[in-house]
């Protein structure tokens, strides 16, 4: 069988949608599918990025229309490691959270796993997509699905939480719209590889009033200050297989979205706005973190957090920080999913969702604190763990840039983080224990899942040299903007 | 009988002028009801107008005065140039359906937060904060 990159798509889609009808057949074919098609579409995606790294970029034309004016499918090393990364963390996600919904009450499962599905499959098309409008299309898959998930608990919070997350994602299509009719009218054409070829024939001003468009609306999908104010409730509402599915996918398909508009439409230089925009964004999440007194808010303005480094090391733009960039999207990925999987745990195993109420739970949740701890440790960025190495690499593409500020404001970003995460490893190993048996212990499925991302957190900070290569492969791809071009518009 | 074509040809500059002022109006209007209304459902109106707004700028961009549909059918083999522009209209079908979701989803979690609060005020709605 021939694997091409619309199976990523469309395997999902329709899996999504077969699901009722299955589930009318087999019991538990809700929670059975999803983790077979997210596991195909691991298949998928290895088998597509080796061939990518080998041979280069694969175009696939969709309802025979050729490039320029149909849609395209575009696995580049770049987007193919990302479209990897999130197929793989999909499927851990589905396998922590086969147990969880159980406690689901009857048909219910079978919407979350469809929202979910739908979800993960929009946020791999954001990705692959090479035209403008249908990038479009999947930003808005991904973001109905992601209200009703927000929404998917019948509290009033989650209610509130989404209907906030609702108005600001239509204000973040609405802006996205006009940017493309822009674009549209002075370019003649939607195919991103065509767009980035015609660009320096568009009059500056109109270049300009695109570019705001566009970084209002990507901004706020990619959680960058001040557009991110759906982002901690949305997180903290969610069900918690969603709230790691936000950090570790749909963040990633946004910063992907805002980055592939940034680096290859447009040739403004934007490099003094990311950084100063990612070192705000970066301060004012980890400072509000700080001061949060809920637990998966605290995770959720973390995430902002990394995300304001991910954009510093995209503004520094050399390819080194890029690289370090691409290692920080994985790293983040990896890590927060372990983090929100690890503190749902914590939640679903104390009365609330306050930090209080985790003092001393080590003694009922061992491994569960262990893996929180881990994670704890490697997000900030501690030598032996994976966060180290991003950072570190970061650090000296700034340094390489003559950058100072930004390494100061950075390592001092970082102490702040460092203190919120060890007052909370302090107060689940240290404070003293409220007498209480645990009521849920963690699952064997949600252990594996748990365990294949500390293992993977701590092989790679051992051994950082497994994935530099596709994450060199990948940044050159992002950089190399001709070959992009000419690739897209000579393959078909 | 009124002749439409010739009147239109009159006033081609005025019309489009028009056009182009009814959908930045639009925009407007929905982008007042959402930021500044504290009724639930006139936000959710004002997200359609902003919406409507946005298709009809669309439609517009794609259109030449006295354009013909965008349709090959035989003894009408050369008239691409007579055209009115393809793409934006297919585009504004697929962002019709997409809004059309969108208004259904908000309205749908404004009954749900009605039921909660026991008002439609946003004001009022305030159990996550920073």
């Amino acid at each position: 069988m021939v694997i091409t990159p619309v199976h990523y798509i469309v395997v999902p889609l329709l899996a999504a949608f077969a699901i009722p009808l299955l589930t009318k057949i087999y019991k538990d074919a809700a929670r059975l599918i999803p983790g077979i098609v997210l596991f195909y579409n691991i298949i998928v995606s290895f088998n597509l990025l080796k061939y990518v790294n080998e041979h280069g970029i694969i175009s696939e034309t969709i309802a025979g229309w050729q490039a320029p004016w149909g849609i395209n499918l575009v696995i580049t090393p770049f987007t193919g490691f990302l479209a990897s990364m999130v197929s793989v963390l999909g499927f851990i996600i589905w396998l922590y959270g086969y147990r969880f919904k159980r406690t689901l009450k009857g048909g219910l499962v079978k919407y979350y796993e469809i929202l979910q599905m739908m979800m993960i499959a929009g946020s791999i098309g954001v990705i692959i997509t090479g035209d403008l409008f249908n990038m479009f299309v999947f930003i808005e898959i991904v973001g109905i699905s992601a209200y009703s998930l927000t929404a998917f608990y019948r509290g009033r919070d989650g209610a509130e939480a989404s209907f906030k997350y609702l108005l600001i994602g239509s204000f973040a299509s609405t802006f996205l719209l006009l940017g493309i009719l822009i674009i549209y009218t002075q370019t003649g054409t939607l195919n991103m590889a065509q767009i980035a070829e015609r660009m320096h024939e568009v009059p500056q001003h109109m270049k300009i009033i695109a570019l705001i468009f566009f970084l209002i609306s990507l901004g706020i999908e990619a959680e960058m200050f001040p557009l991110n104010g759906w982002a901690p409730d949305a997180y903290s509402q969610a069900p918690s297989p969603t709230s790691a599915t936000f950090a570790a996918v749909v963040s990633i398909a946004g910063v992907y979205a805002l980055i592939r508009v940034l680096f290859t439409l447009f040739d403004v230089p934007v490099n003094n706005y990311l950084m100063i925009m990612g070192f705000v964004t970066m301060l004012v999440a980890e400072i509000a973190a700080i001061s949060q007194k809920d637990l998966k808010r605290m995770l959720a303005y973390s995430s902002i957090g990394q995300v304001g480094l991910v954009l510093i090391a995209f503004g520094i733009g050399s390819k080194l920080a890029v690289f370090g960039a691409l290692f920080l999207m994985l790293n983040h990925a990896v890590i927060k999913s372990l983090l929100f999987m690890t503190g749902s745990y914590f939640i679903y195993n104390t009365d609330n969702k306050k930090l209080k109420s985790l003092n001393g739970i080590h003694k009922r949740l061992p491994l569960v604190s262990f893996f929180f701890s881990l994670g704890a440790l490697a997000i900030v960025g501690f030598p032996p763990f994976a966060g180290f190495w991003s950072k570190f690499y970061i650090l000296i593409a700034a340094g390489d840039a003559r950058h100072v500020y930004l390494i100061v404001g950075v390592l001092g970003v970082t102490i702040i983080e460092l203190t919120y995460y060890l007052r909370i490893v302090g107060r689940i190993y240290f404070a003293k224990e409220e007498e209480e048996p645990a009521s849920h212990k963690p699952s064997i499925n949600a252990i594996i899942a748990m365990s294949a991302l500390a293992l993977f957190i701590l092989v790679i900070g051992v051994y950082p040299d497994l994935i530099m290569q596709p994450l060199n492969q990948a940044a050159d791809a992002l950089l190399n903007k001709t070959h992009y071009i000419n690739q897209i518009l000579s393959l078909n | 009988m009124i002749d439409f074509h010739t009147i239109f040809e009159q006033y081609k500059e005025i019309i489009s002028i028009a056009v182009y002022g009814t959908a930045v109006f639009l925009i407007i209007i929905g982008l007042y009801a959402v930021l500044l209304k504290k009724h639930l459902v006139k936000i959710v109106i004002g997200l359609s107008i902003m919406d409507a707004g946005i298709h009809l700028l669309f439609v517009a961009v794609g259109y030449i005065s006295g354009g013909t549909a965008p349709i090959f059918s035989p003894g009408n083999e050369n008239a691409a140039n007579t055209m009115v522009d393809p793409v934006p209209q297919a585009l504004v079908l697929t962002a019709i359906v997409i809004g059309f979701a969108v208004t259904a989803l908000a309205l749908s979690l404004v009954i749900r937060l009605y039921k909660h609060h026991h008002t439609a005020n946003i004001d009022q709605l305030k159990s996550l904060k920073w």
